[in-house]
């Protein structure tokens, strides 16, 4: 018997909250990575065990750099206020 | 019947009747035939009908919050790509940014579903038709999420032929 055979999948998705502000670098590290890699379930042990060591690595530099970054657009926001005039804006955006 | 994750059976129908149109195409010469809106709505754990069997979007049991407006988020840089997946079938799916309710406070969100928002009345005089707001997929978050004066971000999986969010196999 001949067949035509199809089916429709639903992939998944991830959420991701905060509290008291946005996404945190470990936040957005975590969605970078899950778009850069995905390992395989089924996967055999040993090669999982890599690809979840190199996940982290890649992890733990994605974090590092969007720390920096965090902190450069605070220091943006920070000229802007001083430049404005709005000093004490300025100075609760530099302690964060 | 409980919250399950899956593609609506309505929307098979639909899809094979040539009722959605996720991408501006044409048909036979250079006129273009524009896309539809897609939205995506999430709810509480109280949307026990959120199933395969669900056929169209109500604000029934729908979440509230700041900065969150009922009927949800419209669907944003919809791409729809082909190839084959690792079994080598060619593989037809489709892919969205991420949708992000900024600045929000949304309490117990618990699935969600996609939706055709652009058909937003009922179509009756055809051989094939559809509910108001026809569905395409409910999507179960596992537990109940939550943001407080925070970001709210619902990220769609990798854009290929075995891990897109939406696949035709």
């Amino acid at each position: 018997m001949l067949e035509a055979t199809g089916s429709g999948k639903i992939g998944k998705v991830q959420v991701f909250t905060s509290t008291n502000g946005g996404h945190g670098p470990e936040q957005m590290a975590e969605m970078a990575l899950n778009k850069i890699m995905q390992i395989n379930e089924s996967t055999p042990s040993p090669i999982k065990e890599q690809a979840l060591a190199f996940r982290n690595d890649i992890k733990r530099i994605l974090v590092y750099y969007m720390s920096k970054m965090a902190q450069s657009e605070r220091t943006t926001i920070w000229a802007l206020m001083k430049k404005q005039g709005h000093d004490d804006i300025a100075e609760i955006i530099r302690r964060l | 019947m409980a919250i399950n994750q899956a593609m609506c059976g309505s929307y098979k129908k639909e899809i094979t009747a040539g009722i959605h149109f996720w991408m501006s195409h044409s048909r036979t010469g250079a006129s273009s035939i524009a896309a539809d809106t897609f939205k995506i709505a999430m709810f509480t754990s109280s949307r026990t009908d959120a199933n395969e069997d669900l056929t169209a979007y109500t604000a029934t049991n729908e979440v509230t919050g700041t900065a969150y407006s009922a009927g949800g988020a419209a669907l944003a840089s919809v791409t729809l790509g082909l190839a084959d997946n690792s079994g080598s079938t060619p593989t037809a799916f489709l892919d969205f940014a991420d949708t992000t309710w900024s600045t929000s406070t949304i309490s117990s969100a618990r699935c969600a579903m996609i939706y055709n928002s652009t058909l937003s009345t009922a179509g009756t005089g055809g051989d094939v038709n559809h509910s108001a707001y026809p569905t395409v997929c409910v999507l179960d978050f596992g537990g109940d999420k939550s943001s407080s004066a925070g970001d709210f971000t619902i990220q769609y999986p990798a854009n290929d032929a075995n891990n897109a969010l939406i696949r035709l196999a």
